[in-house]
């Protein structure tokens, strides 16, 4: 495996251009949509099948009467236990030799099991063409030696993409730079490769706690459920099946040899 | 924010119809193993019953998918930990199983009939995982409701195993078959499947806590609380016990079972649609 690659999105540094969200849909030929009124700057108010990239703009009204905006370009987390992944039966959902994550178009079959695994609902159903979308990390071009379009267009540096390890080291000390200029709750989310879900490759610099991004605070792997669950299953197997034993059972005598 | 898979009806239909295969298929198995020659059409119906709806299965899923010519891809992969993987082999071994104790019921050799105990009684696991699975397959998701309680594969079983039962009963009341022994036994065995899965249900609650809003207040509540709990569940297993001696009752008793494995299947996917 390459060395793991990663997008460091520092959204101290955004200021809300969205020449991402245009690169990307420009290099991954998505078509237009209808726009949503979404109260506020940002369109569309989530992800979709044709927006990989999104740029969120938060609004949070201050003490003075002013208005402060909270902006993050967000995206894939490209996450290293990827709940989507391991939800993909097919096996269209595949790990690159980067670390990346990404969804073979001519293997996914519609199911949509990805889309209701994603812990942060990035993974979209494409109608037109009956397969599940989400970013691919510019698949094509960080093949080809080039970093993916979004971080590529960030005329200030908020989306950065290189190495993991060094970007995480990068992100630790713009952090602690942050504090040192008041911003009290910056923080990092999924640069930890401890954390939840094994850290995030596409991880972020925020200025808020993640609800406040629409980010849950502990993002949990789907698939945590499946033994619990299943065991609970094998339980009511066996109480099932002995009442219907006890139903069928010949009583005071053996049952079972006439056909 | 989270994403809905935007499954609905198809995938409704297909938990529902894919419970009655599963639950028919392991008391055919569970009657054919420890029951007796009176009991033939419960095991007769249970497997024929099993092998026609799991075709039908098959065809609701393939529908479903957004590139249905693409469901062999289904097969590329083996994920053991992964519900959708597992059930698609086991749809296959489940069809396999019902397939080979249905031809092997119609004849009476007693060799024969052998060779199906031992069959079936195999087959009994892939009928207990296709009556459950869609509920563990529901609850391994990133979306609340779904995911915060452990006995939604308890539930789809014990709902499984009811509707199963009320399916072959019927057929057996259709059939003419209701002043047999086999009717009464599996009228008996749904009895004790219905007060299981009323059980289970009030744990499946329980566990929520605040998470079953969407079942308690929310739209879909008229339907859970009336649809399920009391025509479902409550008037059948009344019906039952008030009227056992009236073989028309417990057919009625049957169908309003079924209505309430289906709408139970409803309230709990939609409430994620």
């Amino acid at each position: 495996m390459a060395r793991t690659l990663a997008m460091f999105t520092d959204t101290s540094l955004c200021i809300g251009c969205r020449a991402c969200q245009v690169a990307c849909k420009q290099w991954n030929e998505l078509p237009m949509e209808q726009p949503v009124w979404t109260g506020s700057y940002q369109n569309q108010l989530h992800f979709t099948d044709k927006t990989y990239r999104l740029v969120r703009f938060i609004e949070q009204p201050q003490a003075n009467g002013d208005l402060q905006w909270l902006l993050m370009s967000d995206v894939c987390k490209h996450c290293v236990q990827a709940g989507c992944l391991d939800a993909c039966p097919t096996g269209a959902i595949y790990r690159t030799e980067f670390g990346t994550v990404n969804i073979n178009q001519d293997v996914c079959n519609g199911c949509r099991y990805c889309v209701s695994s994603c812990p942060f609902g990035v993974v979209s159903f494409n109608h037109d063409t009956g397969r599940a979308n989400k970013c691919t990390f510019c698949n094509d071009r960080i093949h080809n030696g080039l970093g993916p379009a979004c971080a590529k267009t960030c005329p200030t540096e908020s989306i950065q993409f290189g190495f993991r390890d060094e970007l995480a080291g990068k992100a630790d000390k713009r952090v602690a730079k942050l504090k040192e200029q008041g911003f009290a709750n910056a923080q990092l989310y999924g640069a930890d490769t401890k954390g939840p879900l094994g850290g995030l490759n596409a991880f972020f610099l925020l200025l808020d706690k993640p609800s406040t991004y629409g980010l849950p605070d502990k993002p949990l792997l789907p698939q945590r459920n499946v033994l619990a669950d299943s065991l609970m299953a094998v339980g009511a197997a066996l109480v099932v099946g002995v009442g219907a034993l006890m139903a069928f059972r010949e009583r005071g005598g053996k049952g079972g040899d006439d056909a | 924010m989270l994403r809905s898979p935007e499954w609905h009806l198809l995938i409704v239909w297909y938990f529902f119809l894919g419970g009655i295969a599963g639950g028919a298929y392991f008391t055919a198995a569970i009657a054919d193993t420890f029951g007796s020659s009176r009991d033939k059409n419960v095991v007769r119906f249970g497997y024929i019953l099993a092998l026609l709806l799991i075709g039908l299965c098959g065809i609701l899923l393939i529908l479903d998918l957004g590139t249905p010519s693409r469901f062999l891809n289904m097969l590329l992969h083996f994920k053991f930990w992964d519900p959708m993987s597992i059930g698609a082999w086991m749809l296959g071994v489940f069809g396999l199983f019902a397939f080979v104790s249905s031809a092997l019921s119609l004849s009476n050799d007693a060799s024969r009939a052998r060779l199906r105990r031992g069959v079936s009684l195999v087959g009994t696991i892939s009928g207990f995982f296709l009556a459950s699975y869609t509920g563990v397959l529901l609850s391994n998701s990133a979306l609340p409701f779904w995911s915060e309680s452990r006995f939604m594969g308890a539930l789809f079983l014990a709902s499984g195993a009811s509707t199963g039962m009320a399916a072959i009963s019927l057929l057996l009341f259709l059939a003419g078959e209701s002043a047999g022994e086999g009717f009464k036994k599996v009228k008996r065995a749904d009895r004790f499947a219905m007060i299981f899965e009323l059980i289970v249900l009030a744990v499946f609650l329980a566990a929520l806590g605040a998470g079953a809003a969407p079942l308690l207040s929310g739209s879909l509540a008229p339907l859970f609380w009336g649809g399920l709990v009391v025509l479902g569940l409550l008037i059948p297993l009344g019906l039952d016990f008030v009227g056992s001696k009236v073989r028309a009752l417990g057919a009625v008793a049957a169908a309003l079972v079924l209505v309430g494995g289906f709408i139970l299947r409803y309230v709990i996917v939609m409430a994620n649609a």
